[in-house]
């Protein structure tokens, strides 16, 4: 399924639950495993000086630094590292998001990998709240489908064999739905597509008659089957389901109730106010709720 | 020690000596060096001769130790009004005494010289609008840098700099392939949201040809990408030029002349091979000092005009709002107390202050937009400039100096800062870093990408 995995790591607990998968998809596949990490950002105008994000000092990062940087990683997974697979370790210096897109397109990766955001210390209650904003720039940028594991719980994996597609009947969810078919096609898997009706908005006013969303469900259900029923072709086990509710809150709940070990969602590129941060999309809220692993599609 | 292996008069050539200085950290060893490093006096004097001209003269000559320059020069007034900071002092204890003594003077000398180039003058050039002779510091200290560069004193990052225009023609070890890739690069990133993007690459004869600071290619390639689509939106005829395309100067900072002119060069080749019927450049202050105001005369041109006109990217924008090439959505204008950086190097140096005061007009309400005092031709260096932001050296006397900007910014109550500048932007950053003020600070570009309305056929078709 995948050739060239990029696990984009910070070399920290925050990505162990990520290195899991990532080594255990890398070794299901035959993948060629490309373990990149940014040890820097850019400091002080033009100057040769990065900041380390793990020490946090101010450094220079030349060859010398830039090796023992490599050194350190290879330290930190070499007990995953294994005879016979194809593992490559990278760093740079830059911008996570930015250097995360280049090393992608350089080396041709078809699936990336990406850990629980480091956060800060101090604000880490935030940040634990709200995918960080590397992973929501890699998301919005990314040519290849790019999987996400933030919690522990997200991290068992025993190879994929319950797919849940969430839907939003989209065209960029149109595409989520063709690669988690071919997945669960591929692996001989379970798909489940979902679809959850949005019903937050209703509940600042008043609450919407309950006829009302029992038509919208049955509609849902019509287009759910319209659509993605051609596509269940070669498929053992298929299911498609409406909920309503808040859209993340859903997708996580149907997603445990059906013991899925993916999420297979589309990203929209919509932009966030100003370009911050925000507590956003349906997408990174599953990112950081979900029990197990989370792909995002793009394109 | 006449030459040291680092440490020398001989200018760096080629990638390999980049890299080999880069490998002494923090320049540690070149420092060392240069505590031994020959004067060549007879060099410096026939340097003196043959480049210390009438308007530079006159200036010594006529300046009458008013001292009314003092005030005037920011670090004077952060240094706690420190005798030694003042503009007049700097410059006759400096290039004033290698005149004296016809470049008989010794390396402790020059490496006191290169303190006072370097960390005591941005070469922001407001004591030049205060002196009543209009006596210009800021030119003369950028006349000194040269003579200290050719005698190999010059701070470790700016000596590497310089050698990165001699090498890659850019500032930073970005090849013209790597310009051209990410510039592509980053279009793909966004053709999905703006229908048609592309970036047009050696088109000839274009409206707009687009010049660029090589950080934003090697760090930051979305400001590429935030360019390109602000001159699609206003439906611009535009080229970037596969060489020539970086527009700053480090060779500059450095008092590199041959590197000075090398670099400009490289950017009036590519206007006479492309023919555009202007240049547009980034937000940036040096550069455009560089390309447009100084650099004429470094290629030689008679006429001090770059080869076709030459536009800052506030006046583009200023002009592509006014026509209504581009429109701003009403409601997503700013809504927050917001001030304005004005960069010397084009606002008090090349008088643009009405360009981005008209861009304000059009991106805050009213209101919002609040300015810094003293503001336009008379406000302050953000404490950056002239290659400050770069040098580890002088580090800490950066960082005071950062202190005048800071409390400019408090004093206007503002939570965003707009640097149209690249040295600003960072030193406003790094004063953020240093002394935590809660501010946030950001280009234009950025900005506006946020609040342009898109036309319906530009619109992403998914």
């Amino acid at each position: 399924m995948f050739k060239k995995i990029l696990f984009a790591t910070s070399a920290t607990e925050a990505s162990d639950h990520a290195a899991r998968v990532a080594f255990n998809i890398a070794a299901m596949n035959n993948a060629q495993l490309n373990i990149f990490h940014v040890l820097g950002v850019p400091t002080r105008g033009y100057s040769q000086d990065v900041l380390d994000v793990k020490t946090k000092e101010k450094v220079e990062a030349d060859d010398e630094y830039v090796a023992w940087v490599k050194e350190e990683v290879a330290t930190y997974y070499e007990k995953q590292i294994q005879d016979g697979m194809k593992v490559e370790i990278d760093v740079a210096v830059g911008f996570p998001h930015r250097e995360i897109l280049r090393q992608a397109r350089d080396i041709e990766a078809d699936l990336i990998l990406l850990g629980r955001s480091t956060g800060e210390a101090e604000d880490s209650v935030y940040k634990k709240s709200i995918a960080g904003s590397t992973i929501q720039r890699v998301l919005k940028a990314a040519r290849c489908p790019v999987m996400m594991v933030s919690r522990p719980a997200a991290s068992f994996w025993g190879g994929v064999s319950n797919i849940v597609c969430g839907t939003d009947f989209s065209k960029s969810a149109d595409r989520a739905f063709e690669f988690a078919a071919s997945m669960a096609r591929a692996l001989d898997g379970e798909l489940h597509v979902f679809h959850a009706l949005d019903i937050s908005p209703m509940l600042m006013g008043k609450a919407l008659p309950q006829d009302t969303i029992e038509h919208q469900r049955r509609e849902a259900f019509r287009r759910i089957r319209g659509k993605y029923l051609p596509g269940m072709e070669g498929i053992s086990k298929y299911t498609m389901e409406v909920w309503e509710g808040i859209p993340f809150v859903e997708i996580v709940k149907y997603a445990r109730e059906q013991h899925a070990d993916l999420i297979v969602m589309a990203h929209h590129s919509r932009k966030s106010e100003a370009g911050e941060s925000t507590l956003g999309s349906n997408m990174e809220q599953v990112i950081v709720r979900a029990g197990c692993p989370v792909i995002s599609m793009n394109r | 020690m006449p030459e040291g292996k680092f440490c020398n008069k001989k200018p760096l050539e080629t990638a390999d000596e980049i890299i080999a200085l880069l490998s002494d950290k923090g320049g540690a060893q070149y420092y060392e060096e240069m505590a031994t490093l020959d004067v060549d006096s007879d060099l410096l004097w026939a340097t003196l001769q043959k480049t210390f001209k009438s308007r530079m003269k006159t200036w010594f000559e006529i300046c009458a130790h008013c001292g009314m320059c003092a005030e005037s020069c920011f670090l004077y007034l952060i240094n706690d009004r420190d005798p030694r900071q003042v503009p007049a002092y700097k410059i006759q204890s400096t290039l004033g005494e290698i005149i004296k003594k016809k470049g008989r003077v010794s390396n402790q000398f020059m490496q006191d010289a290169m303190e006072v180039a370097w960390a005591k003058c941005t070469c922001c050039n407001r004591c030049g609008l205060y002196c009543p002779h209009g006596i210009d510091t800021g030119i003369m200290f950028g006349y000194l840098r040269g003579l200290l560069y050719s005698q190999g004193f010059v701070p470790w990052e700016l000596k590497i700099g310089a050698g990165m225009h001699r090498v890659y023609r850019a500032q930073m070890d970005v090849t013209d392939e790597d310009f051209v890739e990410t510039f592509e690069w980053m279009v793909e990133e966004y053709e999905d949201d703006y229908a048609g993007l592309m970036v047009p690459v050696d088109k000839e004869g274009a409206d707009i040809m687009y010049t660029v600071n090589a950080r934003e290619v090697k760090h930051y390639p979305e400001d590429l990408a935030e360019a390109a689509i602000l001159f699609h939106l206003a439906g611009e005829d535009w080229t970037v030029p596969s060489r020539g395309w970086e527009q700053t100067s480090l060779a500059m900072f450095a008092g590199d002349w041959a590197a000075c002119k090398m670099q400009v060069e490289s950017v009036y080749e590519s206007m006479a091979r492309l023919k555009p019927k202007r240049m547009v450049g980034t937000e940036c202050g040096h550069a455009h000092r560089a390309t447009v105001i100084e650099g004429p005369y470094w290629a030689g041109r008679k006429d001090g005009q770059p080869p076709v006109k030459s536009i800052h990217y506030v006046e583009w924008l200023a002009e592509a709002l006014r026509e209504g090439k581009l429109k701003i959505d009403p409601a997503k204008r700013i809504k927050e107390p917001v001030t304005l950086q004005d960069s010397c190097n084009y606002i008090r140096n090349h008088g643009l202050k009405a360009a981005t005061r008209e861009i304000m007009s059009y991106i805050a309400e009213p209101g919002c937009f609040i300015e810094m005092s003293p503001n336009k031709e008379h406000n302050y260096c953000c404490g950056g400039g002239g290659g400050f932001n770069g040098i580890g050296k002088f580090r800490p006397q950066r960082n005071k100096a950062l202190l005048t900007k800071r409390d400019q910014i408090l004093n206007t109550g503002a939570g965003l800062v707009i640097a149209p500048c690249h040295n600003c932007w960072d030193a406003i950053r790094d004063l953020e870093e240093e002394y935590s003020i809660g501010i946030r600070w950001s280009f234009l570009k950025p900005l506006l990408i946020e609040m342009v309305e898109v036309p319906e056929h530009l619109q992403s078709g998914a």
